[in-house]
């Protein structure tokens, strides 16, 4: 097939093009504390959005958006799970979350310290409202 | 000058602040701000226990620091919702360290600035809500 060497060339290039090359290929995974953070986001901002805080569901969904830009080209599924049924659970709720991502941000080994520290930082302040 | 340092001095001038502007308010302003004037200074007690503890030497306050004239309510009002922003936006921005005992500590009083600043919102009209407390605009 390659007898010469512009035949050689031109099918390397093909082979290339074609992705039948011996590169090694690299499994994307998703950083585990920003999806955690975006399952809390999502279900935080359901509730919050359920219960009439619409303003506390839009920081929630500012998060989601974010964290779902950084994930990618990961696409996470929804896991919303039960909702809380009201004020004082959702204050709860946001704790929890804020906690959560406040452990995150110490442990964490990638760039993501600030932001993590911000979203738990945003629920602490929804909770103490809500409270 | 360490992230904690810059903590700290943000907290003496907030006290001071508040010192400054309570006077002018009353109402429920009055008592969140004498709420949160306590708070600043149970940080800053805290912050001088962490100096103690790793036997580091904490900066007094200064005699007096440089805010704008008090004229009214409103203006004592702007004067804190500005206080509260400079000290969560300097609470933020000491996350990023990475020594670990400043990181926690940064968080911790990050997380109770942006509460204080989350009260102290609504106590002058506006709303709780900010997805990035303390980030510059």
């Amino acid at each position: 097939m390659f007898t010469t060497r512009r035949g050689l060339l031109v099918g390397a290039a093909v082979l290339t093009a074609a992705g039948c090359t011996r590169e090694t290929a690299h499994i994307i995974t998703s950083d585990a504390d920003l999806t955690a953070a975006l399952h809390a986001a999502r279900t935080l901002a359901a509730a919050s959005d359920a219960l009439g805080f619409g303003d506390f569901a839009a920081d929630h969904l500012t998060h989601a958006a974010t964290l779902e830009r950084l994930l990618r080209p990961n696409v996470v599924a929804d896991q919303t799970g039960e909702l809380p049924a009201d004020a004082a659970a959702l204050a709860a709720a946001e704790a929890a979350a804020s906690a959560e991502a406040g452990d995150a941000c110490l442990t964490t080994e990638s760039d993501y310290a600030v932001l993590l520290s911000e979203i738990a930082a945003c629920r602490a302040a929804h909770a103490a409202v809500l409270a | 000058m360490t992230v904690v340092d810059t903590g700290l001095a943000a907290e003496y001038a907030a006290i001071y602040a508040y010192s400054a502007a309570a006077v002018h308010l009353d109402g429920d302003p009055r008592w969140i701000a004498e709420e949160l004037e306590s708070e600043h200074r149970s940080r800053r007690d805290a912050l001088l226990d962490y100096y103690d503890e790793h036997g580091l030497e904490a900066a007094p306050s200064l005699a007096g620091y440089d805010i704008e004239p008090i004229a009214d309510a409103a203006a004592a009002q702007e004067l804190l919702l500005g206080i509260e922003q400079h000290v969560t936006a300097t609470w933020r921005a000491g996350v990023v360290t990475t020594e670990p005992h400043e990181r926690e500590l940064c968080l911790r009083m990050y997380g109770d600035s942006a509460v204080a600043l989350a009260r102290w919102r609504i106590a002058v009209g506006q709303s709780a809500a900010d997805p990035w407390p303390g980030r510059p605009a």
